[in-house]
């Protein structure tokens, strides 16, 4: 028997963008590779419907976490339950937590994690697993032999639209997982307002082009629009146009969401490492010879004062 | 108190990646290796609690000889010894494992990594340290006290930051601004010319994953909008399902 398990993430009990695509690819690996059932794991409620459209979902299993210190020691109602249901291949999306539970598993249950991996393919050696390297510079492809093993998908990870829709009837259950008697939680400071950078599957970059803090409107109006967070480079970060945790690249936040709108941004090969591992990158700047052109999936040469308005304008119109 | 630091040699960030005439592995010449960014955070915080503490601190590299120079460097920074695992590093959860299975019986109370390797960005092996080691662990870190037993930490999670107390033994994978980069003195360099470099071999030689493929430069199709139809991005990108 190959089960396997997929852990997905939630916000107020709607499964996120990049869980619904790691659905579409449990729901096709199953359908590809002759995997029995798939069993889905999540931190909230999540309505059964919302996965009913999937093929081969047999259970919804919501994990409840008594405290947000460290997850470590606790993990052995989870391990027992994945143990009994005999899951031999997990897959989730990165995140900080989710990184912790998949090394506690890995560890226990003795079968490798790779992480970062953008494809995973069946081959008849065994599995073919590609990689994001060198900060999005590079790609590298390992082929893994065991039949076992846990997939950490990076935030950008491609896959097929799901091409075998259908119709699970989805059992749900839950398991608490210890506490942590060990760790201490001091101080909380939740992360406020717009969407977490680190995370945002679209993300509107805006660079030194902008000239000035006063001209940010347009450039928040249309991440607004798009559902996207803001990034800025170094230097507007530097001349606190921005706050700090803004700032993407090489000595910032790196970010790998599946669009990338860079605006005003030359494209210095330290804002590059930051912002490589992007699927797809739009480049919208007034200097056709602006470098980060050659790195652009789209370009635009012109004024992003002209443009980004009028990107705003259709977007709403429609 | 017993402190090891992990690190990671890496091509400098600048480094424009290529690859060697198998096409299937990038080509080391003409690149300059540093050690990871993330990981000289850890050895610069790990060497000021070494101070406050009396300490014993130890650096432990996963690699081949290539990378003398750059533990030599950390010997320099002030670290008292070192310890090389003789293998080329494949993967990080190989490497996770030759870690676990060194530091297995040597009652290290601190374990301190980047939070991670700037070459394949899997920011896991601390964990998986961690979890074999049975330590806590913590990452990404962007301060840590040690005081009276007790570790304070602030660190990231994916709501916000936290702070929180922790006990030893740990494991912590850190990030800026948990302390200043350091530059090796005159008589750092001097002494580390003394210190030990142990070479051990590695705990598994066959390891079940292998490289098959490594492509440069993820393609970018480069397809220019003229600005008049700046407005037919949005179509494209809808097409695309990007939004
Ligand atoms: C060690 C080191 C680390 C660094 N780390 C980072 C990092 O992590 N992140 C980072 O971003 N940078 C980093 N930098 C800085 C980096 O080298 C660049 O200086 C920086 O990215 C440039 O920012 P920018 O593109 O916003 O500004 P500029 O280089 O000034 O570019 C502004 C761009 O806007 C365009 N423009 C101007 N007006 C308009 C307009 N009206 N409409 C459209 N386009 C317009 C211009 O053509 C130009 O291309 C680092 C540098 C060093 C040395
Ligand atoms: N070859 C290695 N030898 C020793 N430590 C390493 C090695 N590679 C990575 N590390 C440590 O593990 C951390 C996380 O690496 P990774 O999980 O590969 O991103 C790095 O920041 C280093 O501290």
């Amino acid at each position: 028997m190959k089960n396997l398990a997929i852990f997905i993430d939630s916000k107020n009990g709607l499964i996120t963008e990049s869980s619904k695509r790691l659905l579409d690819f449990a729901s096709n690996w199953s359908f590809q590779n002759g995997s029995e059932s798939i069993y889905v794991y999540g931190f909230e409620l999540v309505s059964s419907d919302m996965l009913s459209t999937y093929s081969s979902i047999k259970q919804y299993t919501h994990i409840k976490i008594p405290d947000l210190v460290n997850h470590s020691q606790v993990i052995t109602p989870l391990l027992e339950e994945i143990q009994q249901k005999g899951i031999s291949q997990f897959f989730y999306v990165k995140s900080l937590l989710m990184d912790t539970i998949a090394s506690s598993l890995a560890n226990k249950l003795a079968i490798p994690l790779i992480s970062n991996v953008l494809k995973v393919e069946k081959v008849s050696a065994g599995f073919h697993m590609t990689k994001s390297v060198f900060s999005g510079k590079a790609t590298l492809t390992t082929e893994i032999k065991s039949e076992s093993f846990l997939v950490a998908f990076s935030k950008s990870f491609s896959m097929e639209l799901l091409s075998n829709p259908g119709n699970s009837s989805v059992g749900q259950t839950e398991i608490t997982l210890g506490k942590d008697i060990q760790n201490k939680l001091i101080e909380n400071h939740p992360l406020t307002g717009s969407i977490p950078l680190p995370d945002a599957a679209i993300v509107v970059g805006a660079g030194r082009g902008f000239k000035d803090p006063s001209n940010w409107g347009i450039v928040e109006d249309l991440a607004k629009e798009l559902g996207a967070a803001t990034a800025c480079s170094k230097p507007v970060s530097d001349l606190n146009w921005r706050p700090h945790h803004e700032h993407v690249g090489q000595t910032g936040v790196k970010i790998a969401p599946k669009l990338y709108i860079a605006c005003g941004i030359s494209g210095a090969i330290q804002h590059l490492a930051g912002v490589n591992g992007s699927r797809k990158i739009v480049v919208i700047n007034n200097d056709s010879e602006a470098p980060f052109f050659k790195h652009a999936d789209y370009g635009i040469v012109g004024d992003v004062f002209d443009v980004l308005p009028r990107l705003l304008n259709k977007l709403k119109s429609h | 108190m017993k402190i090891l630091v992990c690190i990671s040699v890496v091509p400098d960030t600048t480094s424009k990646i290529t690859l060697d005439s198998s096409n299937t592995h990038i080509n080391s010449e003409g690149l300059t290796f540093i050690v990871g960014p993330y990981d000289d955070y850890a050895l610069s915080r790990a060497i000021e609690i070494k101070e406050q503490n009396q300490a014993e601190l130890v650096v432990l590299h996963v690699g081949t000889s290539d990378s003398e120079a750059l533990i030599r460097k950390c010997l320099a920074l002030g670290a008292d010894s070192a310890v090389r695992i003789d293998t080329a590093a494949l993967d990080s959860y190989q490497v996770a494992q030759e870690i676990i299975h060194y530091t297995q019986d040597k009652s290290f109370d601190l374990i301190m990594m980047g939070k991670e390797a700037i070459d394949y960005n899997s920011g896991i092996i601390h964990a998986l340290v961690a979890h074999g080691l049975g330590f806590n662990h913590f990452s990404p870190v962007m301060h840590a006290d040690y005081d009276g037993g007790q570790l304070t930490l602030e660190i990231e999670t994916d709501l916000g930051k936290s702070k929180v107390s922790s006990t030893l033994p740990a494991v912590l994978g850190c990030q800026e601004p948990i302390a200043e980069w350091k530059i090796p003195s005159m008589r750092g360099i001097m002494t580390a010319r003394t210190k030990e470099i142990a070479v051990i071999a590695p705990s598994k030689t066959n390891f079940e994953s292998q490289i098959t493929a490594h492509v440069v430069e993820t393609e970018r199709l480069q397809k220019m909008i003229p600005v008049e139809n700046a407005e037919s991005l949005i179509d494209i990108l809808k097409s695309e399902n990007l939004i």
